[in-house]
């Protein structure tokens, strides 16, 4: 079933048992001679699967190019998804109704809540994944998707056109160049090529160009878009040896089970596709004395080591907590690559030692001492480009129409790349039929702060999300993604299926509903007591109690409550995701009001735009030191809010950009007596619809 | 909020924010007093002015400092009458834009603070558009610092960050362009006196207690931050939440001691601050004597004569001063005149007006020559947008100048010749002081010592009943954010408080990673 056209292999489904309807592929049997897509999405990771897939949901005729069909979905490093933030970042692509969530519905072998002791705010789902499930269930959404297409082939130059004039940007893409000489045309184009910009993979004094072990780095696309401009750094990340399953005595060591029941990624699933007794266990073994020996005798033999690309803060190997934290015992987690995998991978074990090194510093650790290490752990070293010159959109400022997302941005981890690829794909998009970009606040959710973040203040190392990071931590929590992002995805973005969008609306007027009910029961403490005798609620208020305040009493929920007043309760308790989020509602209500006070002090700030082609360092009518001016030229921030977070903008410029954009404002306004674009007319609609 | 119509203009829009989509946020209920006090962005990166309508009321002294018979106390926001009907015990607001005849009393302890005028404006029709309300009291210390105390007790009132009050205005469309004009000046003036005012609060043993406190709860916040990011990944130590409890309850403890015992520790060091500076044995030491009519100082021929700051209050040309006496600025000496030089520059920092001296006789020397090109330049590069410190050049010793010689260098700034020994040039000088104390004290944004010790009592206050609500053994978020708000509040006082400095110390405590 290949299909063979002018310019590479079109893949159809050739490598699933199943048959696939061919509805798609005949939608572009009608393709002209030079093919031409609304999108292009280079490179087929977890950022560009996202991204084409978003695109493609959004009504853009899609195409994904990627080096090897059969690498789409690959999970190149940690056989696992989620974790505390990620979990988070998770949730909110899946409102969204992007892909990872989902397919991690179906291909989990081990599922466990984190942090489930400390608060729902901060619980973060995860899953050990099987590599080669999910692969095959990523590639068969992906070639079931409507208005995709998929094609194999490496990109080494993009088409570039004269700009449009009403947006900045020095040009326009309008395509891509394939290495075989051939072209595509398309109306955006969506980088996500990983660490294939100039990629080279480090194992102890050998280095060899690679993106990932055993594919081609991608040189000529580097050199395309340095040559356009863009600052290009160099960051470093790594992952540890492969381990032979049969070679570990698990009897030894700890063994950590899954939860029971599991608990899904995706607000659409009530349960994952395996049983928590099917599923596999983790265990969990530690470094020893020895192990930093072999680490501090051979670092003469440990390039990435030595070198001095920047790393991040946080330990990215077990050669980096050696050195940072020595004689301590470092956790090694062993964890399963899935079902029928022979291979362990042990995390905590990053390493780029050489290779015969390896094995011997495993067999040193309990319960591996006859560990055969099928895979060396390797380093790889990549270009990114300063996420700076990105808008909120993830549109270039330069080349107008291109977007970057996931870690050619400087991210780390498959969640940060997952979540910025619904966003560009979803732009791209947009952009293709002149809509107003989306853009997720960090009053909004985590994509917010990770992309709010990347764009002002750039990143030095590979930036990955923590809870710590998000401010207002306690309104963007796990279980409430799907009113934050999937009512908005729906209206203005259009990437949210009829059916999600309608289970999003119901949720929500449910809970607001059970909310407003639970405030207005209120008994006096003493009847409280009596009804629900177990709980020691506290009798030092004399005014009445509301239900909703017992319902914060760590030992009640919607059941116990229920009981103690059926009517009319009872009915809050028949949906369990209703129940259990009524009450995690109950447990932060008296916070988030006040985080709410907060939340629109930010958004106001954030709905006064920037002009986007002011030219910071030559305008005359606005004084601003030189120091500013430069860093709003690099950042380019589109709104007062994202100008104020920028180190080094002081209040007072804050208000001198005030000014001006007051002053330029009035002028056009005199100048000009309708001067109304669609644009505005639809920024404008748009805010007021959500306002009210 | 009011805000100005959407602009016709595409690119520049400025529109209300959107509602944010949580159900559960739509009924207002005010809850606990301590969330009442959030700031915008208080747990990051604070390098903007407060948002405005953050839906926080702000206060604030908006009469100078200085002799007078009237000080005017400003609210705004949307508590503005709730504040007002507490501190007049009264059920029902006066009549709006009248001036009525109230007594005012402190909520807390029912004493009698003031009779003074209020004046109720209801927004939109106010100063910055949105509810406002002016205490008119009697101009004395005592007062003033009893209302601005009894105002920062009043759940969801708060003093007002630097150029607050016009930032409201602008937003809610007050302002014209030609108002707006000075605005940002006034902001960065009114963050320089604010800045100066908190050095000199907290120079000395307060600073050096905030400084330490806000240090132990940043690193107990990032513990905790830690143990929830990374505390069932990877190996923390046992005990890093014990850890952190046991500090948290001790900084409690020192907290509350430090606010009971707070009123009588404090003195406050009211009026304009100048700072006498120079090269040693330009004859700073007589000029304070000669200013304070009284000899504050030792004077000796001997250069480093002055070791410590001296500091005196006196009235000039009826402005009240605080008069700092400093060791003369030279390096390379014993180390105790190098501390005492240490002092100075540290005083520098904090002045509002600097008197600056050199030798008009030994203009040529190295020391003066160092001290022109660095005190001097300095203070006289920024424009004076740029700073709102001010600096008078003085040349003493004109009496040594023969009188058909040379003049001064002719590339000298602007100055004023000056003999301490026979007196003569002292009326001009007392002249260029009462113009500058003018300046200096009719603005006031100079930071009234009062307001300050307001805003230090509610940030602590703050700090302290945010702590109360931190109980680790239940849900960890909501421990966490009650420390960040905690955290919030102290870093008000002493700077800093973004979320790097959390990763800092949680990377630098911890072997967390991949």
């Amino acid at each position: 079933m290949f299909y063979l056209r002018g310019c590479g292999r079109w893949v159809a489904a050739s490598f699933t048992k199943q048959q696939f309807p061919l509805v798609r592929l005949s939608s572009d049997s009608a393709a002209p001679r030079t093919p031409h897509f609304d999108v292009i999405v280079i490179g087929g990771g977890h950022a560009g699967t996202e991204a084409a897939t978003a695109a493609a949901r959004c009504g853009s005729r899609t195409l994904l190019l990627t080096h090897r069909v059969d690498t789409i979905g690959q999970m190149s490093c940690n056989p696992s998804f989620g974790g505390i933030g990620k979990g988070h970042l998770m949730r909110e692509v899946d409102a969204l109704d992007g892909l990872c969530s989902r397919i991690c519905d179906q291909s989990g072998v081990h599922y466990k809540v984190l942090n489930r002791r400390k608060g729902p705010a901060v619980w973060g789902l995860r899953a050990q994944i099987d590599r080669k499930l999910y692969k095959q269930n990523m590639q068969k959404e992906i070639l079931n998707t409507p208005l995709l297409t998929v094609q194999e082939g490496a990109v080494e130059d993009l088409i570039l056109t004269e700009p449009e004039p009403e947006h900045t940007g020095k040009c326009r893409v309008s395509g891509v160049v394939l290495v075989d000489g051939s072209t595509v045309y398309a109306e955006s184009v969506i980088l996500t090529t990983g660490t294939f910009l100039r990629g080279m993979i480090v194992i102890g004094l050998e280095m060899h160009p690679a993106g990932r072990l055993g594919d081609q780095p991608s040189i000529g696309l580097a050199q395309t878009l340095e040559k356009l401009g863009f600052v290009v750094g160099r960051l470093k990340t790594g992952t540890p040896p492969r381990i032979a399953k049969d070679s570990i005595n698990f009897s030894i060591l700890n063994k950590q089970t899954p939860d029971n029941p599991s608990v899904p990624f995706s607000f659409t699933n009530e349960t994952v596709w395996i049983k928590p007794e099917d599923q596999l266990p983790c265990y969990l073994t530690h470094t020893n004395p020895r192990v930093d020996e072999i680490v501090l005798k051979n670092l003469h033999l440990n390039s990435h080591v030595k070198e001095t690309t920047r790393g991040p803060r946080y330990c990215p190997s077990i050669e980096s907590k050696v050195l940072r934290f020595p004689n301590r015992l470092h956790q090694v987690w062993l964890e399963p690559e899935g079902m029928d995998s022979d291979l362990i991978y042990p995390q905590g074990l990053s390493m780029t030692l050489p290779a015969e090194l390896q094995e011997k510093m495993i067999t040193c650790i309990r319960g591996l001492e006859k560990a055969k290490v099928i895979q060396p752990g390797y380093g790889v070293q990549y270009d990114y480009l300063d996420p700076r010159q990105i808008t909120p959109s993830l549109e270039t400022h330069l080349v107008q129409r291109l977007f970057f997302a996931g870690q050619i941005n400087g991210t780390t981890g498959y969640e940060e790349a997952a979540a910025q690829g619904v966003i560009a794909g979803i732009n791209a998009s947009l952009r293709v039929s002149r809509k107003p970009p989306f853009v997720v606040s960090r009053t909004e959710g985590y994509i917010g702060v990770l992309i709010d973040d990347l764009t002002t203040l750039g990143t030095s190392e590979p930036y990955r999300m923590f809870t710590s990071r998000v401010e207002f931590r306690l309104s963007l929590r796990p279980d409430n993604a799907d009113i934050r992002l999937t009512l908005r995805g729906y209206k203005d973005a259009g990437c949210v299926s009829q059916q999600r969008y309608e289970r999003a609306c119901w949720m929500k007027s449910s809970l607001e509903e059970g909310i407003s009910v639970l405030k207005s029961i209120e008994f006096s403490s003493s009847k409280w007591k009596n009804l629900i005798p177990e709980v020691s609620i506290s009798t030092s208020r004399s005014l009445p109690v509301r239900a909703l305040d017992v319902l914060k009493y760590e030992e009640v929920d919607m059941d116990s409550l229920a009981k103690a007043v059926p009517e009319p309760l009872k009915k809050y308790t028949k949906c369990r995701e209703l129940a259990e989020r009524l009450k995690i509602e109950a447990t932060y209500e008296s916070v988030l009001f006040h985080q709410l006070q907060e939340i629109k002090g930010v958004q106001q700030d954030e709905a006064l735009q920037l002009p986007k082609d002011i030219d910071y360092l030559t305008i005359r009518d606005v004084s601003l030191s030189h120091e500013v001016r430069e860093k709003l030229h690099f950042s380019r921030p589109q709104t007062i809010g994202a100008a104020s977070r920028i180190p080094g903008v002081t209040p007072a410029a804050i208000i001198n950009l005030l000014r001006f954009v007051k002053t330029t404002q009035q002028r056009q306004a005199a100048m000009n007596e309708s001067p109304k674009t669609d644009q505005c007319l639809r920024n404008a609609d748009r805010l007021q619809e959500r306002q009210l | 909020m009011v805000h100005s119509p959407t602009c016709p203009h595409p690119r520049f829009l400025l529109v209300p924010a959107s509602e944010p989509q949580f159900p559960h946020l739509q009924t207002p209920d005010p809850g606990d007093p301590v969330w009442n006090v959030r700031w915008a962005l208080c747990t990051r990166r604070s390098s903007g002015a407060a948002a405005p309508g953050s839906g926080a009321t702000i206060f604030a002294l908006s009469s100078g400092q200085g002799r007078c018979g009237i000080a005017v106390i400003r609210t705004s926001g949307p508590s503005s009458g709730h504040a007002l009907r507490i501190l007049t015990a009264a059920r029902d607001l006066p009549p709006a834009r009248h001036a009525s005849l109230r007594l005012l009393s402190d909520p807390c302890s029912g004493e009698p603070l003031d009779r003074a005028l209020v004046l109720w404006f209801p927004g939109p029709r106010s100063f910055t558009g949105e509810d406002c309300v002016e205490f008119h009291v009697h101009g004395g210390p005592a007062v003033v610092s009893g209302v601005l105390q009894a105002l920062g007790s009043v759940p969801g009132l708060r003093p007002a960050e630097a150029g607050e009050f016009t930032r409201r205005a602008f937003a809610n469309g007050k302002l014209n362009l030609t108002e707006v004009e000075g605005l940002a000046d006034l902001i960065h003036a009114e963050t320089e006196a604010q800045r100066r005012q908190a050095l000199r609060q907290l120079d000395g043993e307060l600073g050096h207690l905030c400084r330490g406190w806000a240090e132990t709860l940043t690193k107990a916040l990032a513990h905790v931050e830690a143990y929830i990011d990374f505390g069932e990944d990877d190996n923390l130590e046992e005990g890093v939440l014990e850890q952190a409890d046991i500090e948290v309850r001790a900084l409690e403890v020192a907290l509350g001691a430090h606010l009971r015992d707070a009123r009588r520790g404090q003195r406050l060091r009211s009026g304009a601050h100048v700072v006498v500076t120079g090269p040693p044995n330009a004859g700073k030491s007589s000029l304070v004597n000669l200013l304070s009519r009284k000899p504050v100082s030792i004077v000796s021929p001997e250069p480093g004569t002055t070791r410590d700051v001296l500091e005196t209050p006196v009235d000039l040309a009826g402005f009240p001063v605080l008069l700092s006496d400093t060791a003369g600025l030279r390096e390379g000496v014993g180390p105790v005149e190098q501390e005492g030089v240490r002092r100075a520059r540290e005083r520098l920092e904090q002045a509002d007006l600097i008197l600056a001296m050199l030798d008009a006789s030994d203009l040529a020397s190295p020391s003066s020559c160092n001290f022109l090109a660095t005190v001097v330049a300095s203070v006289g590069a920024r424009s004076p947008s740029d700073s709102s410190q001010r600096l008078l050049l003085v040349l003493n010793k004109s009496d040594l100048l023969s009188p058909e010689g040379p003049g001064p260098r002719p590339d000298l700034p602007p100055h004023l010749l000056l003999s301490c020994l026979t007196g003569e040039g002292l009326d001009g000088l007392l002249e260029a002081l009462r113009k500058e104390l003018a300046a200096v004290c009719g603005d006031p944004s100079t930071g009234s010592p009062l307001l300050t010790r307001a805003r230090h009592q509610h940030h602590l206050q703050g700090c302290l009943d945010a702590l109360s609500h931190y109980k680790p053994s239940k849900d960890l978020a909501l421990a966490a954010e009650a420390l960040r708000v905690a955290r919030g509040h102290l870093t008000r006082l002493t700077g800093g408080g973004g979320t790097e400095e959390i990763l800092d110390i949680i990377f630098r405590d911890f072997c967390v990673g991949k």
